[in-house]
């Protein structure tokens, strides 16, 4: 795009003045990171505030700065093996550890005091975090950072995603699900693998029907049926066994029956051990969401481990989560022996935990928590089929011209507009359609889930739309040649070439979802409950609204304190959320 | 000729074969019809609860009056939105004074000055800006920005006010102008800028004299796509703003056009008329209630005005996108 | 990928003779010369909105045997093959009058399905185009659709012998079509068109994208597909017509079938003046 200029300065030719041109370029760049410089400025305060960092002494930020911040990143410049890399990290962060200290007190001096602000603090934010940041992303260069981050990712995500599930057995019946999925899905996936195997394409037609009529005497059974297994039982006959067959076939893939044995069982027989007999044999830790979590991290993880064995390269990046534990459980310590006061973060496991309270100490998100996790699920499976299907029928079965031409553009023109209608208004829609005219009630799971998918639909359909028009032309024809139908098409070719395009849009619009609060209102979701939900028609509440709730609350502890954790705890869901989004598109776009 | 003695088998296919490609098609335009739908829903919905109110109230009343007060503690309904579009004009305004600006330096940059490498850096950041919740906005506007600036510039804010509110919204609605002007100086043939430089101009007088110039349309469609959000924000405005329904005093100037001091509207609590909305919405939504209509008839308004701001929008920049 | 240094080494010297009119052509000595007509053409026109690109041809094309079109771009022979299994039924604006018959019936006709016919007709395009997806299921691809009740990995392995890329591959099956150099994709592409067993091979410039090594490998193949099937090829390259084909026809500028014979007799002796300028290079 640009060309350079500057060759012109050639002497006897004269020379045309720069400076309006340079004054230009610098007013440019700093518009360009003066939003981002401003928001960046507000998450040090909400974090300094969520986590009480402002009134924790230094001390403790220096212990475990050296337990546990500096071994991560000496961990980084080990696995990126650069010198120069190395070179500049610690210049960084000696030179910086300087200049903050320096120009801080400065300002203390002359200026005057800047509010909740010390050095140590602007020190571990200006200079420790974009250090910390970049030293990941040169470390995840390496190998043996690639395998570490992707170790902790896997143990986290894992995690997340089996209290995720046992979140949303809040709400579902777990008992008509043990029946749909031992009536209908085992005996459906059944006649598919045996089809798949001996080439019987009735046998996988018949999947899909099987499944379906077992799915609809689930729902006679249940009520005549008088007894269930345990609630750990279904979880692990439904989710962990599964889950675990899952992994093994990932494994048996890649050639190695032991190994695949391995990879499921272990994981399986340990949930199954915790999560039954846990609480019996002193573990402290059991029961149902035990075992889901179990399953859920170690599956992958065993799968990973088996991968990074196999390949051999990086294999001292599994240390990695030994080094956070270690460091944490060296900084407690030491903190614990030398009597270091501890910082009394609003940001706490009671937080997470507990319901919403008049007394600032002890108001807790929970409840909140689990309506966004159970709203989001909804709005995921309905946004990501409805939007996979409209954006499939948009690029594969419409054509150019004709009424059907005319009748796409008009689809076409009104997504776009859909897409800008402003979210009061989808929640005016919620309100009249869902709540009032089809009865589904205020502030329900169901109301507010169909609200928000439809508010998010657009969006889904734009980006799956440019997925699939990212396919190429070539593999469409070359299979219609073979005379494949449009759907065989679609279904074969386009949709799984561009599936992780359509997956990284639709967890991107599914951030957005979690962070509205207009339409939750207007269809009357509550402020704040004081339970956890019971029933997708009970009261619900979610995270943006608790946080526009306590923003409300006059006192300094809510508005400093509790309203902080609850910003910084949505925010780190939705980056967790976005940070898996593109991460999947980077491995997808490697991988092509 | 031909022995057509095996003549192929070309029919149609069985009807079970058809059946499901037919099953399918109609599967995916059911959900495509969705999509109508919501459009044919928002309006239904709109329409029959704002037909109702404007069946009470006069909608020359709705339109012209400049009190809002549709919960009166003494009875005396009022449904002007006048008050509320002034709150909403406040808003909009002091948010494009920093978006536009802001936004418009940021697309130069980012198409013309920057490397790749910084570009790549860049625009994921800005889009950040768009993805944080707007209700976290908010919190930021009410609990930091306005006790900064009630600290240093402007002592006599008060805790709710249409600055803080607005400058949040502005930094909102960056990465809408940033993003698609880019889009359009990106679009811009460098054949242009070739011309511009093989005449001696410098960066600076190309990318004013010849980028901006030529990529006006997708620009000027960007300022009202985030104009047109800025009207429709929320919960920015509901938490940081207040809601107090307020007719700044009008003053007259020498020529007797109307003429409002900014520092009346932007530093004290108003109201937009979304938050209007939110704020009946707090109270009562059983329905049949005029409040509850005139919560349509508001709906029904924003509708209408980012509606017809997006269709303007989209013909302006299908000229810029038919150029090239 | 493993493949390409082998490829090269073979054969480098095959297409360097610039083979001109008096080359020995057609009369590859196949067996059983077959008077039967697979496709047929019949006062066919083919339009692309107002354009005609197809103007009035009738030609019958033989059984296994190998047909060439050639001719200069924009002339009209891609148009034509595409018209054969109703590729173009994909381009709004396109318009077929006139018959096109495949085995006695025109698959014009109402009751015709252009799905049933592809299947049919095999194609190979000018740019390879596996998907991304595994060897095996490559080749598997139209077993998979068209509900192939037999042994897969058994077909698989004949498609692949058939297209002369068995020994090149059987040890890596599962791995990716992508991982392939280009002319070993092509060759998969063509073991993709023949595994569901079609009638006819349409070729479109299949090696006009490869080096000549890699086109000579597929010239080689051609030749022996003509064994079992009737391949119809485009090419843009009257050296590779001459070599691999024994009856060609010549498309000229508009759409017009000018000329359509033996291919001995259209580059030794052609009727028409404008085809000997074409073939000569005067023109074209």
């Amino acid at each position: 795009m640009a060309t350079d200029t500057d060759t012109a300065r050639i002497e006897g030719f004269g020379e045309v003045s720069r400076v309006r041109g340079i004054i230009f370029e610098y007013l440019s760049l700093g518009a360009s990171v003066l939003g981002i410089f401003a928001l960046a400025v507000l998450l040090v305060y909400v974090t300094i505030d969520a986590f009480d960092l402002a009134g924790t002494s230094p001390l403790w930020l220096l212990t475990y700065f050296v337990t546990l911040v500096v071994p991560f990143l000496a961990f980084c410049l080990y696995s990126a093996r650069d010198r120069e890399v190395t070179r500049r990290a610690v210049t960084v962060a000696g030179g910086g550890l300087v200049a903050v200290a320096a120009v801080f007190t400065a300002i203390e001096t002359f200026v005057g005091q800047i509010p909740r602000l010390n050095w140590q603090l602007a020190y571990l934010f200006v200079v420790v975090a974009p250090l910390t940041g970049y030293l990941v992303y040169m470390g995840a260069r390496g190998r043996p950072g690639a395998v570490g981050f992707g170790l902790v990712g896997r143990l986290i995500g894992g995690a997340a995603i089996g209290l995720a599930f046992s979140v949303l057995f809040l709400v579902f019946d777990e008992r008509l699900w043990f029946l749909a999925y031992t009536l209908g899905i085992v005996p459906g996936l059944f006649a598919y693998a045996y089809g798949q195997l001996r080439n019987s394409s009735t046998a996988v037609t018949a999947a899909l029907p099987v499944s379906l009529v077992g799915v609809v005497l689930a729902v006679f059974v249940r009520d005549v049926l008088r007894t269930y297994p345990t609630t750990t039982f279904i979880y692990l006959w439904t989710l962990a066994i599964p889950i675990a067959a899952a992994g093994a076939l990932v494994v048996n893939a890649r050639g190695s029956r032991t190994a695949a044995l391995a990879a499921g069982g272990v994981p399986l027989a340990l949930a199954a051990v915790v999560g039954l007999f846990g609480r019996a044999i002193g573990l402290g830790v059991g029961g149902p969401n035990a075992l889901l979590v179990i399953a859920l991290a170690g599956v992958p993880v065993a799968v990973y481990l088996h991968r990074v064995f196999d390949v051999g390269e990086g294999v001292t990046g599994l240390g990695l989560p030994v080094l956070l534990v270690g460091g944490a459980l060296a900084g407690a310590l030491v903190v614990e022996t030398f009597g270091i006061p501890t910082p009394n973060s609003w940001v706490s496991g009671t937080f997470l935990t507990e319901a919403p309270s008049r007394n600032a100490r002890d108001a807790g998100l929970y409840p909140a928590i689990v309506g966004s996790v159970i709203i989001i699920a909804m709005v995921a499976v309905l946004s990501f089929v409805l939007g996979v299907a409209t954006s499939v029928f948009l690029e594969e079965y419409t054509a150019d011209s004709g009424v059907v031409g005319a009748l796409t553009r008009l689809l076409q023109i009104n997504i776009a507009n859909l897409a800008a209608v402003p979210s009061v208004v989808y929640g005016l829609l919620g309100l009249g359609l869902f709540a009032n005219l089809l009865g589904f009630g205020f502030g329900t799971a169901v109301t507010v889930s169909l609200t928000l998918s439809l508010l998010i639909l657009p969006i889904t359909i734009i980006s799956a739309q440019e997925a699939i028009r990212s396919v190429p032309d070539d593999l469409r024809r070359g299979s219609d040649a073979m005379g494949a139908t449009r759907w065989q098409t679609t279904k074969n070719v386009v949709l799984p070439e561009a599936f992780p395009g359509i997956l990284t849009g639709t967890i991107l619009a599914l951030g957005r979802a979690i962070g509205e609060t207009a339409p939750l209102i207007m269809v009357g979701a509550a402020t704040t409950v004081f339970s956890a939900p019971s029933s997708l028609f009970s009261k619900f509440s979610a995270m943006p609204m608790q946080i526009y709730a306590w923003a409300n609350f006059p006192q300094a502890e809510f508005r400093y304190g509790v309203v902080a954790a609850g910003v910084i705890t949505l925010l780190t869901i939705l980056v967790g959320m976005n940070g898996t989004a593109i991460l999947l598109r980077n491995r997808a776009e490697r991988g092509s | 000729m031909t022995d057509s003695t095996e003549s192929p088998d070309l029919q149609r296919r069985s009807g079970l074969t058809r059946l499901k490609e037919g099953t399918y098609g109609g599967f995916f335009a059911a959900c495509a019809a969705i999509t109508l739908l919501t459009t044919v829903a928002i309006i239904v919905t709109l329409l029959s609860d704002a037909v109702a109110f404007f069946s009470q109230v006069p909608i020359t009343e709705f339109l012209t009056s400049t009190s809002w007060s549709p919960n009166p503690r003494g009875g005396g309904q009022t449904f002007g939105i006048v008050a509320l579009v002034i709150g909403t004009l406040t808003v909009t305004i002091t948010a494009a004074f920093v978006a536009i600006p802001v936004g418009t330096l940021t697309a130069i940059y980012l198409s013309e000055y920057a490397t790749p490498n910084a570009r790549s850096i860049l625009k994921p950041l800005l889009e950040i800006l768009a993805g944080i919740p707007t209700v976290v906005y908010g919190y930021f506007a009410l609990v930091y920005i306005t006790p900064a600036l009630k600290a240093t510039l402007f002592p006599e804010m008060s805790t709710f006010n249409a600055l803080s509110a607005s400058l949040m919204v502005g930094i909102m609605t960056i990465p809408m102008v940033s993003s698609i002007s880019e889009d359009a100086m990106s679009a811009v043939p460098d054949d242009l800028r070739q011309a511009g430089y093989g005449l001696g101009a410098t960066k600076f007088e190309v990318s004013t004299g010849i980028v901006v110039p030529a990529s006006i349309s997708g620009i000027a469609s960007s300022y009202i796509l985030a104009v047109s959000r800025a009207i429709g924000e929320t919960m920015i405005v509901v938490v940081a703003m207040g809601a107090q329904a307020r007719m700044p005093t009008v003053g007259e100037t020498v020529l007797g056009i109307p003429f409002i001091n900014p520092a009346d509207v932007l530093l004290d609590s108003g109201m937009t008329i979304t938050v209007a909305m939110v704020q009946i919405a707090g109270g009562d939504l059983t329905g049949g209630t005029l409040p509850y209509d005139a919560m349509f008839a508001l709906g029904l308004t924003l509708f209408v005005v980012t509606l017809v701001m997006n269709v303007l929008s989209d013909i302006i920049a299908e000229r810029y996108r038919e150029e090239y | 990928m493993s493949n390409t240094e082998s490829e090269t080494q073979t054969e480098t010297e095959a297409s360097d003779s610039l083979i001109t009119t008096d080359v020995e052509t057609g009369s590859n000595g196949r067996s059983a010369p077959s008077n039967r007509t697979a496709v047929a053409a019949r006062d066919l026109n083919v339009f692309y909105g107002d354009e005609q690109a197809i103007d009035d041809v009738t030609m019958e094309i033989p059984e296994n045997r190998v047909t060439a079109l050639i001719g200069p771009s924009g002339c009209g022979k891609s148009t034509f093959l595409r018209t054969i299994n109703r590729m173009n039924d994909m381009i709004e604006v396109c318009r077929v009058e006139g018959d096109v018959e495949f085995g006695g019936k025109n698959v014009y006709d109402d009751d015709v399905d252009p799905v049933a016919l592809r299947r049919k007709i095999g194609m190979v395009f000018q740019k390879p185009n596996p998907f991304p997806k595994s060897i095996r299921d490559n080749v598997a691809y139209g077993l998979k659709i068209q509900g192939f009740d037999g042994d897969v990995d058994e077909r698989v392995e004949e498609s692949l012998k058939g297209a002369a890329l068995w020994d090149e591959v059987k040890d890596q099956l599962d791995s990716s079509g992508l991982d392939l150099s280009g002319g070993q994709q092509q060759r998969l592409c063509i073991a993709r068109a023949i595994a569901p067993d079609p009638e006819v091979i349409l070729m479109d410039e299949p090696t006009s994208a490869l080096d000549p090594v890699a086109a000579s490998k597929i010239e080689d193949l051609i030749d022996d597909l003509a064994e079992e099937y009737t391949v119809i090829i485009v090419t843009h390259n009257m050296q590779q017509a001459a070599r691999i084909s024994d009856r060609t026809a010549v498309f000229l500028t508009g759409g017009r079938l000018v000329e359509y014979d033996d291919t001995t007799k259209i580059f030794e002796d052609p009727e028409e003046q404008r085809v000997e300028d074409y073939i000569t290079g005067k023109f074209g």
